[in-house]
């Protein structure tokens, strides 16, 4: 009988179900679409990688000594008279030496292909393989030629014969394209391939390899692996071809992890929003029937039966959502795979399971308090029109909501000051904070509703006069439904203000630090892995009115047991174009010196004079004496390092920036622009444009994220949107008695749009309090890493106020034309 | 005129004619289709008299409460004109017949007749506050006097006895000093005392401020207090009665019932 009953209010309430399906449904499709996008990317990288070296059963490559290889200048180049003798162990049925390092193609409108991400690959041509195959044209072969990836080809506009240009580390090349190579997906890397003395020449060293790969002539893998592993000098390591596979996966699968992660904790956000919604409607819902439920206990239904109605009402609201969001889901990540290079989706019992799960447990867990509340519906009720639910009173509220967030806040602090142990452990007691403080914030709206919304609504009440003044006390009348409304609205709009308070901050700090640091004319710089040439240096130098060109390296060493990085140079030009502030000591680290910051320096016990042993990446460790001791540098790092050390332990020393100085004038500036234009991977800086840079890099980011936020400030506006139309249900009889009383339709719909629009705008301003909140702790956490200036950028958040007001306006569009559309005398006459 | 030849049934008042606030001419309004069609009015031609209070009365289902809904704008005629002074609310569109419901007449319903969320004042002048306009003060006074609410006018409608209710609705009604207040059963909800005090109030002031005021109810000794009834059966006017008593009412009310004497 329950059953039927809870049916029949299913299909009584269905508008106002659907909403809430809505709610459901979009945080379900953010879940399932990230799932299925990141899953069936995962499984494109499997296939890749499985292709891949399928054939290598033993992979000889040099050991990894320091931290960071992702320039290649750290590889450790292997002779080829190796591959000869490695071709004598016995079971090695073939051995081909590999070479592979930064090329990346120019496209006929002068830009670098690729390059945001996935990496720019040159390799030398071995034949076709499992991964690749060349599909026309023929193998290159001789200094000057070159095959592409048919990708590569299409985005650059080259076909089989053209002549192009080809960026590397040094002069860029003009080769001629002899054929092109098919792939498969390659998720946006670019491959290029030349004859193995031309891959050499211009990606390594002549004479040499970056890796060995053997294949067996059915010797098991780990056997052959042992066998050439005794045949290797100390500074090279050979591993399984299972292995190799493996750990080519596991760097992928790390990335795809994280970005996995990091796309669900925004579906989390965009639940966690819509968990709002589905408590306030069931809370209206309840409140509206509480005649109903209570004449059903007047006729013996028991309190579980009354909670069991609600929550099966629930239940089918999450199912329906939930099928509807799979499928919002797989068109979600249909359209991001559209711009992945496409293939079918992949979609696993997992997925569908989880969606599910994610969807009815919401829906339940919101639903429950609810259904709480309906259950203790005193029979009476069905008698007497003034029974009022049981509430909690406003005294309780106001105690668990400060102590949640108190809690909250003390979370977020213990987790900033990085009290726990790891890393991750810190980013849950974060986000558990922030969990507690939007709870506690949400119990603790209703008080604080109060005066905000008389301060909001006094506008209004001031311009439209009576139907003003209303919408402000409607506004007022439900202070729990108003706040869980507008709490919805807060989480989004918190989490955005958070990101821009950062942004702000890290573009204020950055641009203060350039501001005081960077004490260069010009820098010019890359944007690949090329790094700036010797050729341009030098033309660079002559330019008249130059005074110096400084290269700087950055270099990876290992001190003290530690990986850590350094940076390398032309000192003390570079330090004067870094405005280093010494401490003690000289500026100029000499023939075999480094000098530290002064933190590094406390912390390794180490004063101008002392020696400190380093090991470079080739393995060889040498004792350096610290010349000097300087101030915090976020240009130069914590440590620089002679630069001849540096070339001397450095397989392919890469300088990444060069620092220009001209005296302050201007002048030469075209004349650099000159030299660098040949190489469209170069770019030429002043501080300005450096700030620039650093300005939209943010802004990127700041973008990205409020993307992701922007689904639950939209699921938030339809919370609005049920509010407001349930509202105007509820007030059938008292909108026919104004409209009886002679007010208009248009001063009618005003009165709703300005009571839906003061809402948005309280959630707003809620929202945007506690994401400057958080933006100003987490800055201050941030400040001893640079982020020493808290900016907040009340421009961009008057933008959101009006974006909050015009969510606002949308959201009593259609409350608003049904309440206007109401007939008087049915309306007066409602029960 | 006597109480045998209702004088406002069947003389037709001319179209805004002076002596009427409101007059209807042979309006007629049914509901439904074909066999379930239902008669509601069926071609009345009535006038109600300026400064008068006058009642209609009628069994469940004799159209009385359409009849007050026509009147007032509220509700559509199928045929026939509505006068409120000069003005044919048939020929008016919702926009204008808004505004002449905030502007020329009040209400007083059976229940829900207020605003919750205003104080009993902010109640009073909520039409006035709706049309932009200030009330008159001096007006205001007398009528908040008159109803006996000035100790009360900074309270919420929940804090209001269901005839204070009443009272502050009878309140709003003659505030903006409309052409004629409609109330329909005013009293429905109250017990009797509360009634009364509602009743002799809507009485004086037609007595002395000359208001002019329709109620309809089926309660005979609220029909006591009108200086004239109205008898509605089947959609038609069947009788007037000049100053009645609540007995005489009864009497005349008991033929309604009897099946069959409705009827011509």
């Amino acid at each position: 009988m329950m059953t039927k009953v809870t049916l029949r209010n299913l299909m009584a309430h269905k508008v106002r179900l659907l909403l809430t399906g809505v709610a459901v449904l979009l945080g379900v499709a953010f879940v399932a679409g990230t799932l299925m996008f990141t899953d069936t990317m995962s499984k494109q990288f499997d296939d890749l990688f499985n292709s891949v070296g399928k054939n290598v059963a033993v992979d000889v490559r040099a050991k990894k000594v320091t931290g960071g290889d992702e320039d290649g200048q750290n590889a450790q180049p292997i002779p080829a008279s190796l591959v000869d003798k490695l071709k004598t162990v016995p079971g090695v049925k073939s051995a081909e030496g590999q070479v592979s390092g930064y090329a990346a193609v120019v496209g006929r409108d002068g830009k670098l292909i690729g390059g945001s991400g996935p990496p720019q690959l040159g390799v030398n041509w071995t034949g076709d393989d499992g991964a690749t195959r060349l599909s026309s044209g023929r193998a290159p072969n001789g200094p000057g030629e070159v095959l592409l990836d048919e990708d590569t080809a299409k985005k650059a506009h080259y076909r089989v014969g053209d002549t192009v240009k080809i960026i590397v580390a040094g002069p860029p090349q003009s080769m001629k394209v002899t054929g092109l190579v098919h792939t498969g997906n390659m998720m946006g890397a670019t491959i290029t391939s030349f004859d193995t003395p031309t891959a050499q020449r211009l990606l390594l060293k002549p004479g040499q390899f970056s890796e060995i790969q053997l294949g067996t002539t059915g010797v098991s893998e780990q056997v052959l692996r042992d066998r050439v592993a005794a045949q290797l000098p100390g500074n090279l390591e050979a591993i399984t071809g299972t292995k190799m596979r493996e750990e080519n996966k596991s760097d992928v699968e790390a990335f795809l992890g994280f970005f996995r992660t990091f796309l669900l904790a925004f579906a989390l956000i965009a639940v966690f929003v819509g968990a709002f919604i589905i408590f306030n409607t069931f809370s209206m819902l309840v409140a509206q029937r509480t005649r109903e439920l209570a004449l059903l206990r007047a006729i013996g239904a028991a309190r579980p039966q009354v909670t069991r109605a609600v929550i099966g009402e629930a239940i089918a609201v999450g199912v329906v959502g939930s099928t509807l969001g799979i499928a919002g889901g797989a068109g979600l990540a249909t359209l991001l795979q559209t711009f992945n290079g496409g293939g079918s989706l992949v979609l696993t019992a997992k997925t569908v399971i989880v969606s599910y799960l994610v969807g009815i447990i919401v829906t339940v867990v919101s639903a429950y308090f609810p259904a709480r509340r309906a259950a203790k519906i005193p029979p009476v009720a069905a008698m007497r029109d003034d029974v009022a639910l049981p509430q909690r009173s406003l005294r309780i509220r106001l105690a668990l909501g400060s102590v949640l967030t108190v809690l909250g806040a003390v979370l977020i602090g213990t987790g900033l000051a990085g009290a726990a142990s790891s890393g991750t452990a810190n980013a849950v007691l974060v986000g558990a904070g922030a969990f507690g403080v939007f709870i506690g914030v949400t119990m603790l709206a209703p008080m604080i509703s109060i005066p905000v919304v008389k301060v909001l609504g006094w506008p209004f009440a001031k311009v439209m006069r009576v139907p003003g003044r209303l919408a402000q006390q409607n506004a007022l009348r439900n202070p729990r439904r108003t706040a869980s409304t507008a709490a919805a609205l807060m989480i989004g709009l918190a989490l955005i203000t958070m990101v821009n308070v950062l942004g702000a901050s890290i573009r204020a700090s950055v641009g203060s630090q350039i501001d005081d640091q960077f004490g260069a004319d010009y820098t010019v710089s890359t944007d690949g892995g090329g790094g700036v040439d010797d050729a341009t240096v030098g033309a660079i130098a002559k330019i008249p009115g130059v005074r110096s060109a400084s290269r700087a390296y950055t270099g990876n060493a290992v001190i003290a047991g530690k990986k850590v990085d350094y940076t390398a140079g032309d000192m003390p030009a570079l330090g004067k174009a870094a405005r280093l502030t010494m401490v003690s000591g000289s500026d100029d680290p000499g023939r075999a010196g480094i000098l530290l910051d002064k933190e590094r320096a406390k912390a390794l016990g180490a004063s101008v004079g002392a020696t400190v042993p380093v090991t470079f990446a080739d393995g060889r460790t040498v004792a350096l004496t610290v010349k000097g001791v300087y101030d915090k540098s976020d240009l130069l790092g914590s440590r620089v390092v002679s630069e001849n050390v540096h070339l001397a332990h450095t397989a392919r020393p890469i300088a990444q920036v060069v620092a220009i100085d001209t005296g302050g004038a201007e002048a030469p500036r075209a004349a650099i622009e000159n030299v660098t234009k040949a190489n469209p991977a170069l770019k030429v800086q002043d501080q300005a444009d450096l700030k620039d840079q650093v300005s939209k890099q943010v802004d990127g980011i700041i973008g990205f994220i409020t993307i992701l936020l922007v689904l639950s400030v939209i699921i938030a506006a339809v919370g609005v949107v049920n509010t407001i139309a349930l509202s105007v249900i509820e007030r059938t009889r008292e909108i026919g008695l104004l409209r009886a009383i002679g007010m208009g339709r248009r001063q009618l719909r005003r009165m709703i749009r300005a009571e839906s629009i003061v809402i948005a705008v309280f959630g707003a301003v809620l929202g945007m309090a506690i994401g400057i909140a958080f933006g100003a702790s987490l800055q201050q956490a941030l400040a001893d890493d640079g982020l020493n200036i808290l900016s907040i950028p009340y421009g961009t958040l008057v933008t959101y106020l009006v974006v909050a007001a015009v969510i606002g306006v949308l959201a009593a569009l259609w409350p608003a034309w049904r309440a206007g559309r109401m007939d008087v005398l049915r309306a007066i006459s409602t029960e | 005129m006597t109480n045998s030849a209702p004088s406002t049934a069947d003389a037709h008042p001319a179209p805004g004619a002076g002596d009427f606030a409101a007059s209807a001419h042979r309006i007629a309004k049914s509901y439904g289709r074909g066999d379930a069609q239902v008669v509601a009015l069926d071609h009345v031609t009535v006038g109600i008299p300026r400064g008068r209070f006058t009642a209609i009365m009628g069994p469940s289902g004799s159209g009385k409460s359409t009849l007050m809904h026509c009147m007032a704008g509220l509700d559509s005629v199928d045929s026939g004109e509505v006068f409120i002074g000069g003005t044919d609310l048939t020929k008016l569109k919702d926009k204008q017949l808004t505004r002449l419901r905030r502007d020329k007449i009040g209400f007083i319903f059976q229940a829900f007749n207020l605003v919750p969320t205003l104080t009993a004042l902010e109640n009073i002048t909520l039409p006035m506050g709706i049309a932009g306009r200030k009330p008159d003060q001096e007006w205001l006074d007398r009528v908040v006097d008159t109803v006996g609410l000035r100790p009360r006018l900074k309270h919420r409608p929940s804090e209001l006895s269901g005839g204070q209710q009443q009272r502050v609705a009878c309140a709003r009604a003659l505030a903006s000093r409309p052409e004629i207040i409609f109330a329909d059963e005013p009293t429905g909800n109250l017990d009797s005392r509360s009634g009364a005090e509602v009743l002799g109030f809507l009485r004086s002031s037609v007595r002395e401020m000359g208001q002019t005021i329709v109620m309809v109810t089926h309660d005979p000794s609220a029909a006591a207090y009108a200086d004239e009834v109205l008898f509605l059966t089947d959609g038609r006017i069947v009788d007037t009665m000049r100053e009645p008593t609540a007995d005489r009412v009864l009497e005349r009310m008991k033929g309604f019932d009897l099946p069959g004497v409705s009827a011509r």
